[in-house]
């Protein structure tokens, strides 16, 4: 009897020391967390796929402490049950988060800029912006090669006649590609704002107007005509305040090598219950 | 969910032997795979040992799913995982001194088994006791076939036995030692899978897109984009 | 001294854990994508390993041992490694949470790791003293740390390339790549006994 008794209780003991020695640390070596990220990581599925853009449910979760206006219905296992969750955590309306989406801040298509080195054994963004800034004569703009596309799980982003081009429809905002992008180019950006400087170069206007026909020169027209204070330039290149912007498009218009790219334009007609939103509140 | 649990009993039975080997399709047990496939009997030797565990701790897990609270299910599964292995290795000396010393370190090593935990965390803990017990058997048979295949190759390529039979062994034609030492062990792993994804159109390994299915840290590991799991960076 | 060179020699390079005797498997082909994460898993694993030893060694030999429970070895053993590393993450969580951000998460896997358990167990069966299997133990971490960081530099460089077989993309390759590294260390069969001999 004793050969088996006396083996479980020093197996018991053992246990029993340990789960002591755990107790007792995890009272002395509390960590005091944020309760609402402890909620959202409950309401999460815990499968730390990735696909929200995190570095799983725990990572997304932490990232609502640091920033409280992280969209709520970046998971994609979850979908709306868990985004609608969420937002009764943080007391928001799920609808009232400003969904994010990418956009490639770069009209420099094959048409419009030109290659300027041999590009045959460049087969990433990532190795070409490594070879003299890329074969574009612009080194600031999009490199082309996919690197974005390879990121993205959505099928959202794809490569629109050399430039990397961003389906708004079916991105979900996770920054993937934005992360990725060794340009920098690919900026998240609200889904309601319609008016975007697609540009980054920042070198003097008439080196862009050498390297790309539709990049900003920095001539400071759109400045002058906006009305609300939203686009200022700053070396050389016009950056736009997504908070001011009222998505007017005045300054597009006054753009002289189309820069500026007006995404009302070319849906009028689904577009203008937003511009009829933001006409009452600027009133 | 009642979906899931209408699927039939034979169809629980079968997944683990081909559409989700957890050798070959789910990637888990990586290392015994490797490591014991030294020959076809130490590979089936393996296999069997794995399975009487996983069958074994997947049926007493059902039955106790209920008692043991969440916050320790991880420790207390180990726990019943490492009393049955313990209990196979006293056999093994007892009955098959030649293929325990073939195995030597695995046979303990079957508790860090992913399989047997995954499959605990993921199946038999959620599950009645006889679809767990199913689980374990077609999961078992799945990994032991992988194992009996790899072992097959490597003895045959290298020893130019199998099952312990000469088949060229003794001719003028010298076997591939290479295959029975640890770069063989890989490169043959590495055939095998690459055959999976062949005959299975992608499918197989594609799968594995979202969720870490069969993987027990799913609430505790850092994250399939941290790199902390092998099976995202296989469809990669 | 020169028989803890040796012994450490031995397990970083001619017995290396990862690519010779086949622990530590999951991790090795999961965590070795990037650089930074293959040396944190590494920094990790090391320091399990040695923890572990520390404890799990006089466990057998004043316990199990005295009381002639050796066959317990298995279930005890992964039991005090379980709560080890549940105990170290709570410490790195409390004391030095910028280690726990880049370490943290590798720790529950390092739990279920054959590894840990493989090393512990071998000091045993290899009969080692206290500091022997200590210093084992640490090349064995090393030795892992070793491979990781090679491989980890090999698949970055594979990530670009694009001529391979749609079959043999992913695990395939990645396997392939570790034959021929495992291939590469055989050749330090001769080396350790050349040296120490």
């Amino acid at each position: 009897m004793t050969s088996v008794v006396l083996p479980a209780i020093i197996v018991a003991v053992i246990g029993l020391i340990m789960g002591i020695i755990l107790t007792i640390a995890s009272k002395l070596m509390y960590v005091p967390v944020d309760e609402k990220v402890a909620a959202i990581s409950e309401a999460l599925p815990g499968a730390n796929c990735g696909g929200c853009g995190f570095a799983g449910c725990d990572d997304y979760a932490n990232a609502f402490s640091e920033n409280p206006d992280l969209s709520p219905s970046l998971c994609p296992v979850g979908g709306a049950d868990v985004a609608a969750k969420i937002a009764g955590i943080l007391g928001v309306e799920a609808g009232d988060v400003d969904p994010q989406v990418a956009m490639v801040m770069c009209t420099g298509n094959v048409s419009v800029t030109k290659q300027i080195l041999e590009a045959d054994r460049l087969h990433t963004c990532k190795d070409a912006k490594m070879f003299y800034g890329g074969q574009w004569a612009c080194t600031f703009g999009c490199l082309g090669l996919g690197d974005c596309a390879d990121a993205c799980n959505y099928n959202a982003i794809f490569n629109a006649g050399g430039v990397a081009q961003v389906d708004k429809e079916a991105c979900i905002g996770c920054g993937a590609c934005s992360k990725v992008c060794p340009q920098h180019i690919i900026d998240m950006i609200p889904k309601k704002k319609l008016v975007h400087v697609a540009c980054k170069s920042a070198v003097k206007g008439a080196i862009t107007r050498r390297a790309c026909s539709t990049g900003c020169i920095g001539c400071m027209k759109c400045q002058k005509a906006c009305k609300f204070d939203a686009i200022k330039v700053e070396n050389n290149l016009a950056s736009i305040d997504y908070d001011a912007c009222k998505n007017c498009g005045l300054c597009a218009k006054e753009c002289p090598t189309g820069a500026i790219l007006n995404q009302r334009v070319k849906k009028a007609p689904v577009q203008k219950p937003a511009a009829a939103e933001a006409a009452p509140a600027q009133a | 969910m009642s979906n899931e649990k209408k699927t039939s009993k034979l169809s629980i039975l079968t997944k683990g032997i081909i559409k989700e080997n957890p050798v070959l399709v789910l990637l888990l047990g990586t290392c015994p795979t490797l490591a014991t496939t030294t020959s076809a009997i130490n590979g089936l030797g393996m296999g069997i040992s794995t399975l009487v565990v996983l069958v074994c701790s997947n049926i007493v897990i059902a039955l106790l799913k209920n008692i043991i609270p969440s916050k320790v299910r991880i420790p207390c599964y180990i726990v019943v995982i490492a009393g049955f292995v313990t209990i196979v290795q006293l056999l093994l000396k007892a009955y098959l001194p030649a293929l325990d010393s073939a195995l030597g370190l695995f046979i303990p090593l079957i508790v860090v088994n992913c399989i047997i935990l995954g499959r605990a965390e993921m199946f038999a803990s959620k599950n009645s006791v006889v679809d767990s017990a199913l689980d374990g058997v077609g999961m078992g048979i799945g990994f032991t076939l992988a194992l009996g295949v790899m072992g097959l190759i490597r003895e045959f390529l290298g020893a130019g036995t199998a099952f312990g039979i000469a088949i060229y062994a003794n001719t003028a034609v010298a076997p591939a030692g290479l295959f029975i030492l640890a770069p063989g062990g890989f490169f043959v792993f590495a055939l095998l899978v690459a055959a999976v994804n062949y005959f299975s159109g992608g499918k197989a390994i594609k799968k594995k897109e979202f969720g870490c299915e069969g993987c027990m840290l799913v609430d505790t590991c850092g994250g399939v984009a941290a790199g902390g799991c092998a099976g995202k960076e296989a469809d990669k | 001294m020169t028989g803890i060179l040796a012994i450490m020699m031995g397990v970083i390079l001619t017995n290396n854990y990862v690519l010779s005797q086949f622990l530590g498997i999951c991790p090795f082909l999961g965590v070795s994508k990037k650089v930074d994460s293959a040396v944190g898993m590494g920094v990790a694993v090391t320091f399990v390993m040695v923890l572990a030893t520390a404890v799990t060694w006089p466990i057998q030999y004043l316990v199990l041992d005295r009381f002639g429970i050796g066959y317990l070895q298995t279930i005890v053993f992964i039991l005090v490694i379980a709560s080890l590393v549940q105990l170290v993450e709570m410490t790195l969580k409390k004391y030095m949470p910028p280690l726990y951000k880049s370490l943290g998460v590798f720790l529950p896997l390092i739990t279920t790791n054959c590894a840990v358990l493989g090393v512990c167990i071998n000091n045993i069966n290899d009969g080692y003293n206290y500091v022997e299997s200590l210093f084992c133990s640490a090349g064995a971490g090393i030795g892992f740390l070793l491979a990781m960081l090679l491989f980890a530099g090999l698949r970055e460089k594979l990530e670009d390339s694009k001529g391979i077989p749609e079959c043999f993309q992913g695990i395939p390759i990645t396997l392939i790549t570790a034959s021929i590294l495992s291939l590469s260390f055989m050749a330090f069969s001769g080396v350790v006994d050349g040296i120490f001999n």
